[in-house]
């Protein structure tokens, strides 16, 4: 499978997508018009093009041999990047980067980071989680809410949802049903024997601390402790897959690489409002365009005064 | 001298910190009971304190009030898990957990468990709220098996954490391992945490070792303690010689002051 190949219904023709990724699936919300007026719409699918960990796990005889010597390589290059950009002296507060700073572009508005778009991302997340132990859900919404309390207590989140009005209740409790029955669709069936894990954090201190890499995995399958590749990773998103995709998707793979000294086999991204997969097979030049990313980011957040 | 071992992780580490551990075992003696025991007596409290290595991290900050939650479940359920399916290798860690988790439904449906406890607040949870703690102790049992998958030693699943109540101190001492891996005559320890280790997290391992000489019987301390922290990457590691339990013991007491200190001042 190619770098970034769509599996949209519509893309089947399979072309490469390199470089209309910019055109097509930016959303954009330009001058016609205003941000205010414009909501992020669900579509839902008749029936799913792809069956997730299929493409995830792909063919058992032509994963290639663990890589366990890149990380060293990719922890260099990250250290001397950031040496060239912030110099010897500690940083204290750290700059910490996410996969969240890495997705936005200055050029377009990502609703999922509004507060009613990242609780539906959480409860899509809780609702991956509870699929992922074949746990039956009957009532999506309910079941991922008292889930997701269960795992945070209360915070600034779950406050804003218990003072929600009964309409935006409303709109919530459709959306992420509407979310998680794309997802379910779409997953396919998860093997135990594939050792899934769900909402994987990771943590990567650079540069004597002045960095952190922060990274959740939503689901990773698959072990280290293999000689052949086999880790795949997914992250579930509630947008459409937009031109940041595919710099999340490194990123993943990037903070894996280091946090476990080995490389994964694929890392991919799934849209539960579009239905689409993104999938790329994890080698070095992927990875070192993810540390190119980083240092992207990074230059763009110390540039901030 | 103290010495912390800083590694990064990577396929064949904790097998390399196993095979380079100190050869020559330490026993805590009757002596070194007594004068541990005079220092916590020393540090009077009315009330009952429970000391263990994330309070010795926290420089004796007291706990916030403890509550189930799926983040707290998962180790107890995860650990069992994977005990569970080294005795049965037909299981999955997977289906491990689940058993685990039927277990303690049906502890509490048969009346066996304590209101507070991991069954009873299970018991309670709505089907999902169990769900996500299977899921949360999936991560941990498989977190856990991997890294034992890869010894080259032989080791177990340690069966619960070491426990040492400090005679007429008021004081009870919990030290956390979630591995065994026996060496010689002693063993080396394994437990993983969760997060980033911090600036305190050799005096966090020294703590545990401690402790674990303690809770033996014969007082013979683990050769040594290492601490894995998988989301960050990263194992430190500390030996079982006297200045590493020594710093440890001292640690425990100080933690224990500072604790008293902070209850004082909350009082007041």
């Amino acid at each position: 499978m190619g770098p970034a190949q769509g599996q949209h219904a519509q893309h089947d023709s399979g072309h490469d997508e390199h470089s209309k990724d910019g055109v097509e699936h930016v959303l954009t919300l330009g001058p016609v018009t205003g941000r205010r007026q414009t909501l992020l719409m669900t579509s839902l699918l008749n029936a799913s093009p792809v069956n997730v960990m299929e493409v995830l796990r792909g063919e058992r005889d032509e994963r290639p041999i663990a890589n366990t010597k890149a990380a060293s390589g990719l922890r260099a290059l990250l250290e001397d990047g950031i040496f060239e950009q912030l110099g010897p002296a500690p940083r204290d507060p750290p700059l910490t980067i996410r996969a969240s700073s890495l997705h936005a572009s200055e050029h377009t508005y990502d609703l999922s980071l509004t507060a009613l778009g990242q609780v539906r991302g959480l409860l899509v997340t809780q609702a991956l989680r509870l699929l992922s132990v074949r746990h039956e859900m009957d009532n999506a919404f309910d079941e991922a809410l008292l889930a997701w309390r269960a795992d945070v207590g209360s915070n600034e989140l779950t406050s804003y949802v218990d003072q929600l009005e009964s309409d935006e209740w409303a709109r919530l409790r459709t959306d992420v049903t509407a979310h998680c029955v794309t997802l379910k669709r779409s997953l396919g069936p998860l093997s135990s024997r594939w050792l899934p894990r769900t909402s994987l954090r990771a943590h990567q201190r650079l540069a004597g601390g002045s960095v952190v890499l922060r990274d959740v995995i939503d689901l990773m399958v698959g072990t280290t402790t293999s000689d052949q590749a086999s880790v795949a990773l997914l992250d579930v998103t509630t947008s459409p897959l937009g031109e940041g995709a595919e710099r999340v998707m490194r990123y993943h793979a990037l903070i894996q690489t280091l946090r476990s000294s080995t490389v994964p086999l694929r890392t991919s991204m799934f849209s539960t409002a579009t239905g689409e997969l993104w999938c790329s097979d994890v080698d070095d030049e992927l990875l070192t365009r993810a540390v190119d990313d980083v240092l992207g980011a990074l230059r763009a957040m110390a540039a901030i005064p | 001298m103290s010495q912390l071992t800083h590694r990064r992780l990577s396929p064949h580490i904790l097998n390399r910190l196993i095979d380079e551990a100190p050869r020559d075992t330490l026993t805590l003696t009757d002596d070194h009971r007594r004068s541990l025991t005079a220092r916590f007596r020393a540090v009077a409290s009315t009330d009952h304190r429970r000391l263990d290595a994330w309070m010795v991290e926290r420089a004796g900050q007291p706990y916030d009030t403890f509550r189930w939650s799926p983040a707290t479940a998962r180790r107890v359920i995860g650990n069992a898990a994977l005990r569970r399916s080294r005795h049965d290798p037909t299981l999955t860690r997977f289906d491990a957990v689940a058993l685990e988790v039927s277990d303690q439904l049906l502890r509490a449906v048969a009346g066996y468990s304590r209101p507070g406890s991991l069954a009873s607040w299970l018991a309670q949870s709505s089907p999902s709220v169990v769900g996500l703690v299977s899921a949360e102790a999936a991560n941990w049992a498989t977190q856990l098996g991997e890294a034992a998958q890869g010894l080259e030693h032989a080791w177990s699943v340690a069966a619960s954490d070491a426990y040492y109540d400090v005679a007429r101190a008021r004081t009870t001492l919990r030290g956390r391992r979630d591995l065994i891996i026996p060496r010689g005559l002693s063993r080396v320890l394994l437990r993983v945490r969760a997060g980033a280790p911090g600036k305190s997290a050799g005096p966090g391992l020294r703590a545990d070792l401690t402790i674990d000489a303690l809770a033996e019987p014969t007082g013979l301390a683990a050769s040594r303690v290492i601490g894995l922290w998988p989301e960050a990457g990263v194992v430190l590691s500390v030996d079982g010689t006297m200045e590493d339990l020594r710093a440890g013991a001292r640690d425990l007491v100080r933690t224990a002051a500072a604790f008293q200190r902070y209850r004082l001042a909350k009082a007041a």
